[in-house]
């Protein structure tokens, strides 16, 4: 009949359409599950309200030794990296970061069977070691030239001031106004002592300025 | 909709005007560039781990950061590319069409140059989006130059390559050899209303720290003057000229000797090298970031 017809004919056209419309949506990847988990109306935030500054960590790394430069890389919120450097090639990346974001990389230490200083220590993949203070800040070398071995990073991780880095937490102000609602704060019990003089990371002599947006600040 | 980061460097160009473009600066940094591009081939190169399953935790904390807004990188991206795409004219599809064509030298002659005030207005804006991309991307406050010419000493791979090429291709060719006395000189005498007629500032005012044009043409000023001197040690340590870059270029841009002032103008439109160094440098700083905060 001529509804018959009528399908042989458009037939051909739907098969154009379902191939376009197929062909327009992108391959599936394995990663599509964390962007849908990441993106939209309410998903979490990356960076927990209450991560350290990462400005605060720069007191607690090591400075430059001999012919090793360490140089500052990154400095996020509960973030802060430098790079280790000979000659200038890179030898090694150093970071410190605050587990409050990401509650999986503080869990790894749990079977933890070495120690660094007294801190538990693991090695992850094939390139870095890590120690975690306080069961929150995690220290962590990781190898970025084959020349630099397992050893050295364990020697890099004792260079860190992790006894300074460990008496943070009690200094920790909270970063939310305190409400009723709130978590416990960190307790006051343990006094601030921060060291008297901070690393002075990615901050150099400032150029003056105009008045500038207050957009501008820095991103995290 | 939002932009999924892992397919933005997986789709990253390994060869096209751009990438050639680029690498015709090998000769300047040598061994700078290698551009590398897919998200998980980006991952195993920047960490040097292979197992997948740390690949893949890897990929995913740098996904979360990207999409988290708060952390800056979105805007990076957004500034890397819109200060491309307003730069240029429309139509780079059709002008690429017609390279390696015998027609190619007579479409440059339609080509009208861009005026020497638009140049010297596209050179300093870009730079500026340097500062404040870059500062979002590595937490350097975005108003503060000192921190980020020191981190412009430490400039390497795709970081360096985008500052090469904005030297060579917005500066020196359509400029000259002193374009950057040439540049510092024009803004100096420019108001507000001649970058309120410029369409790359249009592009990324927003983006510019300062409360109105003229105050964000001071910040303009100053960041070019503050970086002058970087660029121009930068230019006579590689002893970049404009005949050498137009040799270079000549290999795949014929016809282009001797009309110096058109191919800054297909440069211009026809290489995105902002956006793809850019995403190549914010890809890394991601990943460097989450590997350690996994």
């Amino acid at each position: 009949m001529s509804i018959t017809r009528w399908l042989r004919r458009l037939a051909p056209l739907m098969v154009c359409l379902v191939l376009l419309v197929t062909a327009c949506s992108s391959a599936p990847s394995k990663y599509d599950q964390v962007q849908k988990d990441t993106t939209g109306f309410g998903s979490p935030a990356a960076v927990n309200k209450k991560a350290e500054k990462g400005g605060t960590f720069n007191a607690f790394f090591p400075g430059d030794q001999g012919n090793y430069s360490v140089i500052p890389y990154q400095e996020k919120k509960g973030f802060a990296e430098y790079k280790l450097e000979q000659d200038g090639k890179t030898l090694a990346m150093l970071t410190i970061s605050d587990t409050t974001s990401v509650p999986a990389a503080a869990e790894k230490y749990k079977g933890a069977t070495e120690s660094i200083s007294g801190f538990p220590s693991v090695e992850q993949g094939s390139t870095a070691t890590g120690v975690l203070v306080n069961d929150r800040y995690q220290v962590k070398v990781l190898s970025r030239d084959p020349s630099f071995t397992k050893a050295d990073r364990v020697s890099w991780l004792q260079k860190f001031d992790l006894q300074g880095l460990a008496q943070l937490k009690g200094a920790l102000k909270p970063v939310a106004k305190p409400t009723a609602a709130l978590p416990e704060t960190p307790t006051a019990a343990t006094p601030p002592t921060a060291p008297a003089e901070p690393k002075t990371g990615l901050k150099l002599p400032k150029v003056q300025l105009p008045g500038l947006s207050p957009s501008l600040q820095p991103a995290s | 909709m939002s932009k999924k980061i892992y397919e933005i460097v997986d789709k990253l160009p390994t060869g096209g005007l751009t990438v050639r473009a680029l690498k015709t600066l090998d000769t300047f940094v040598p061994g700078q560039w290698n551009n590398l591009v897919g998200f998980d081939n980006t991952i195993k190169t920047v960490t040097g781990e292979t197992d997948e399953a740390m690949v893949q935790a890897i990929g995913e904390r740098a996904i979360a950061l990207f999409n988290d807004k708060k952390q800056g990188y979105q805007s990076a991206l957004w500034l890397y590319e819109t200060v491309d795409s307003a730069s240029g004219l429309l139509g780079a599809a059709a002008l690429a069409n017609r390279i390696g064509q015998d027609t190619f030298l007579g479409f440059l002659k339609n080509l009208s140059p861009k005026p020497e005030k638009a140049q010297t207005i596209d050179l300093v804006v870009k730079l500026v989006a340097e500062v404040v991309a870059f500062c979002k991307i590595s937490g350097i406050p975005g108003d503060s130059l000192g921190d980020f010419l020191a981190a412009l000493g430490d400039y390497s791979s795709e970081s360096l390559v985008r500052m090469a090429a904005l030297v060579s291709f917005d500066g020196i060719i359509p400029l000259g050899a002193d374009f950057s006395t040439k540049a510092l000189s024009a803004i100096k005498g420019m108001g507000a209303s001649d970058l309120d007629n410029n369409q790359t500032f249009k592009g990324i005012k927003d983006e510019i720290p300062g409360h109105d044009s003229k105050s964000k043409l001071s910040f303009m000023t100053e960041s070019f003057e503050s970086t002058k001197g970087w660029m121009d040690k930068f230019v006579g340590d590689h002893n970049i000229t404009q005949s050498k870059l137009v040799d270079n270029l000549g290999g795949f841009i014929e016809g282009s000797k001797g009309k110096l002032d058109y191919l800054g103008a297909f440069l211009d439109m026809s290489v995105k090298y902002y956006e793809h160094t850019g995403t190549q440098t914010l890809a890394r700083r991601l990943i460097e970031r989450a590997v350690a905060e996994i």
